[in-house]
């Protein structure tokens, strides 16, 4: 299962810097895998290579917005989180994130490390909640499979 | 009277009703304003990244500083040698140092451009490199656009003009502004600037070319009046280059004027003399 494995953390952010300050601050802070890019288009491509647990994008991009990244990320692996971590603050973007693409949360820049963390970690947890549950719930539509299967059978034995 | 220069680079020669010219050094200002706040966003875009940068940097350095500290303790207490996490933790704190002189940097230049901008008592004829202007501006707007639009400088070696800093930034800001309103999505504008080979008297050139929608054949006898603007409530007040050819013609002897296609973009050209043989008021 998932959870066994360190959480991973996928950081978009056009500017080196940021990747650089948050990277540094979750290593420290943590065990999470991180893996931050400053090219929309290679965090995608790691979003078909294996589980993530929390994305974490700026707003304002070359090319591709943080919208239509969250909202890829979304088909791709709908179960993690989706966090906007961006310095163009109008409520107008953070309404259309939170409608559009499942927004776990909208943080503000310059961010704060301990909120920033805090987010995180919810983040961490509702994914994993989540895969926890869908994992769950093919358990039990298989031994429900079984069952009915079993009571098939049982009752071509007494026809 | 119309003839007359906008008041704020008229000085003592002005002959202008005082009440007019406090309105028209308001009106002045208040557009300067309006240019600026065009950029504010980018701006603060701009600003929020390395302030976020080096506050966290901060954070970091003084936990890792301190555990630094008890790690190579440990290490000597022992007689050991430096263990491998301590020299980790240097490594972060070495890349986290140079992200902070360049955050530091990128904040000055900022703040730097928007001083240029928004000082309001220099009004003097001065010596300046057009060049320098060129490329503050470019920063500001750059600041805003950037992330949709490649900006291209080329300026080559310049002489020295004679101009008013404030008045000429200010024209410079609001055709780049212009330009990337022009461009919707994706594009480019390119500023070029050289000295007009045999000119007499010796004069600059100054270009500023998009690749925007252009401007319709029947709109473009209109395009410096007053008043007149296309763009949205909010965006456009209509004073932008209105104003922009009173500053060149007027307070600099100079000339503005455009060509454009439609679908394919707009280039604004500026000629500037280098010397200024006139009083500014005519």
């Amino acid at each position: 299962m998932s959870e066994t494995k360190a959480p991973r953390i996928l950081l978009v952010d056009d500017e080196e810097m940021v990747l650089t300050s948050i990277r540094a601050y979750l290593s420290l802070e943590t065990e999470y895998e991180i893996l931050a890019h400053t090219q929309p288009e290679d965090a995608l491509r790691r979003l078909d290579e294996g589980p993530i647990d929390v994305v974490v994008t700026d707003y304002l991009m070359p090319r591709v917005t943080g919208l239509q990244l969250l909202a890829e990320a979304k088909k791709k692996q709908p179960e993690a989180a989706r966090v906007l971590l961006t310095g163009h603050a109008d409520k107008q973007s953070a309404i259309q994130a939170i409608n559009d693409v499942g927004l776990y949360q909208y943080l503000e820049k310059p961010w704060d490390n301990a909120q920033l963390l805090l987010v995180i970690n919810g983040a961490i947890e509702r994914t994993r909640l989540l895969r926890g549950l869908a994992e769950k719930v093919e358990e039990l539509d298989a031994a429900h499979g079984q069952l009915k299967e079993a009571q098939r059978r049982l009752i071509r034995a007494f026809l | 009277m119309a003839d007359q220069p906008p008041a704020i680079t008229s000085g003592a020669s002005s002959s202008l009703d005082p009440e007019i010219r406090q309105l028209r050094e308001k009106l002045a200002e208040a557009y300067r304003l309006v240019a600026l706040g065009q950029l504010v966003t980018g701006v603060v875009h701009e600003i929020n990244n390395p302030i976020g940068s080096i506050v966290s940097n901060n954070e970091v350095s003084l936990r890792a500083l301190s555990s630094l500290r008890q790690k190579l303790d440990a290490a000597r207490l022992a007689g050991e040698a430096p263990p491998q996490k301590a020299i980790d933790l240097v490594d972060t704190l070495l890349s986290l140092a140079a992200v902070d002189k360049i955050a530091c940097e990128r904040i000055s230049g900022i703040v730097r451009t928007l001083k240029t901008f928004s000082r309001v008592e220099e009004r003097d004829l001065r010596l300046v490199r057009a060049g320098d202007l060129l490329r503050d501006a470019a920063k500001l707007v750059d600041c805003q656009y950037r992330r949709r639009i490649e900006l291209q400088l080329f300026v080559a070696e310049l002489p020295e003009i004679e101009c008013y800093p404030q008045l000429l930034s200010q024209v410079l800001l609001n055709l780049l502004v212009n330009a990337g309103q022009a461009i919707e999505g994706e594009g480019r504008i390119t500023v070029r600037a050289a000295q007009v080979i045999g000119s007499e008297p010796a004069a600059i050139e100054i270009s500023i070319e998009d690749t925007g929608k252009g401007i319709a054949p029947e709109l473009r006898p209109r395009i410096f009046e007053a008043g007149f603007t296309t763009k949205p409530i909010g965006v456009g007040t209509g004073l932008g280059l209105a104003l922009s050819r009173k500053l060149i013609e007027e307070s600099h002897g100079g000339r503005i004027w455009f060509t454009s296609e439609v679908g394919r973009g707009t280039t604004f050209y500026i000629r500037l003399p280098v010397r200024q043989t006139r009083p500014p008021a005519t």
